[in-house]
């Protein structure tokens, strides 16, 4: 079957008229210098900011080859749905045995009695006493007696 | 005007591309290591470089552009930000093709996506006939028998003829621009859009029984 010539002849005569459209006169001395000032105004912003972003070229790929648009769309979307599976299939995630993290967890359980120990408030001490500066130790104000002729 | 239409059916060169990563033979196209030799000093910064390029190769983007949507302010700036993408994406060009194909794809690219924002708005803009279209034998030919009143035949079938253009999906005006307007090969279609021949040469027919169809009155 010869598809070029199947009584599409009359078509082709028809569609030759799409070449005798032209744009307004002087059109083609007038773009390359359009261009060229977009593209030097557009070099001006870059010296005055830096380099075209990693992201900016980043999607210049995609401009040019939109296959590695939907190549980069599939492993997103496969990388999302592998964590979710993921995290479903995680036993003691999903039976909530995971508590959130105890900030006071990890601190040495000695008997040493620092400033900082001393001061450091646990979620226990607070569930217990109900109060945040019941521990704190009194303070206690001894008066100071000064008599100039005494020395 | 007449000069662009009979460059827009130019065959498009070697792969360039190659002569800039290779050596090149005695006998290479001359045209080819030229445009080699502006896209390297165009990667440089070399904006007269680049200006050449644009010049070599305007006329051809534009017309696909414009044949695509029917609209010559569209086609303009479509074809503008075409040109910047190719010179802000040049380091990117690894030469795997011509400069033409590469830069042809992305003016491509950019009015498919931008026919598919538009979809529900599109409107035409259409540019004039040149003086020629009235002594070309096809269309004398074709309308002598439809309207004694040529200029105003001419201008009816412009606009019916676009508009049927306008019917076909992107993909399917894109073949019938590139191959009956433009006079690219099938080869040269299947590597600007990125498919095998043998889906060009289905979309090819398809497209003219469909356009076939909507201006079933203005043909013999």
């Amino acid at each position: 079957m010869n598809q070029d010539s199947e009584n599409f002849d009359s078509l082709r005569q028809l569609l030759a008229l799409k070449r005798h459209e032209v744009p307004p006169p002087g059109y083609f001395d007038r773009l390359p210098r359009d261009v060229m000032a977009r593209i030097k105004a557009g070099d001006a912003g870059n010296e005055l900011g830096a380099e075209i972003s990693w992201f900016r070229r980043f999607l210049n790929v995609f401009d040019v080859k939109p296959i590695f648009a939907g190549a980069f769309g599939t492993a997103v979307c496969a990388f999302l749905i592998s964590g979710v599976i993921t995290a479903e299939r995680t036993p003691a995630f999903a039976a909530g045995t995971i508590t959130p993290m105890d900030p006071m967890a990890n601190v040495p359980a000695t008997g040493a009695t620092t400033a900082d120990t001393q001061f450091g408030v646990s979620s226990n001490t607070l569930a217990s006493d109900g109060s945040l500066f019941d521990n704190l130790p009194s303070l206690r104000t001894t008066p100071v007696s000064y008599f100039p002729g005494a020395n | 005007m007449r000069e662009a239409t009979l460059t827009m059916t130019e065959p498009i060169s070697g792969n360039a591309g190659d002569v800039v990563n290779r050596p090149a033979p005695a006998h290479a196209d001359p045209i080819a290591i030229e445009e080699a030799e502006l896209v390297q000093r165009a990667r440089k910064g070399d904006l007269a470089a680049y200006d050449q390029i644009v010049r070599r190769y305007q006329e051809r983007v534009y017309a696909t552009v414009y044949h695509m949507t029917s609209n010559h302010e569209d086609a303009n700036d479509l074809t503008q930000e075409a040109f910047i993408k190719g010179y802000q994406a040049l380091k990117s060009f690894k030469g795997g093709s011509s400069f033409y194909t590469w830069v042809y794809r992305i003016a491509v690219n950019k009015t498919i996506n931008f026919l598919k924002q538009r979809k529900n708005r599109a409107q035409m803009s259409l540019n004039d006939l040149d003086f020629n279209a009235e002594h070309d034998p096809d269309l004398v030919a074709l309308i002598s028998d439809k309207n004694p009143r040529r200029e105003a035949g001419l201008t009816e079938l412009q606009e019916k003829l676009n508009e049927g253009m306008q019917k076909l999906s992107e993909p399917h005006r894109l073949v019938v621009t590139l191959h009956d307007v433009q006079g690219l090969s099938h080869e040269e279609i299947a590597k600007i859009m990125g498919c095998n021949i043998g889906t060009v040469r289905s979309r090819l027919f398809y497209a003219r029984q469909q356009l076939q169809g909507f201006l079933a009155d203005y043909l013999k």
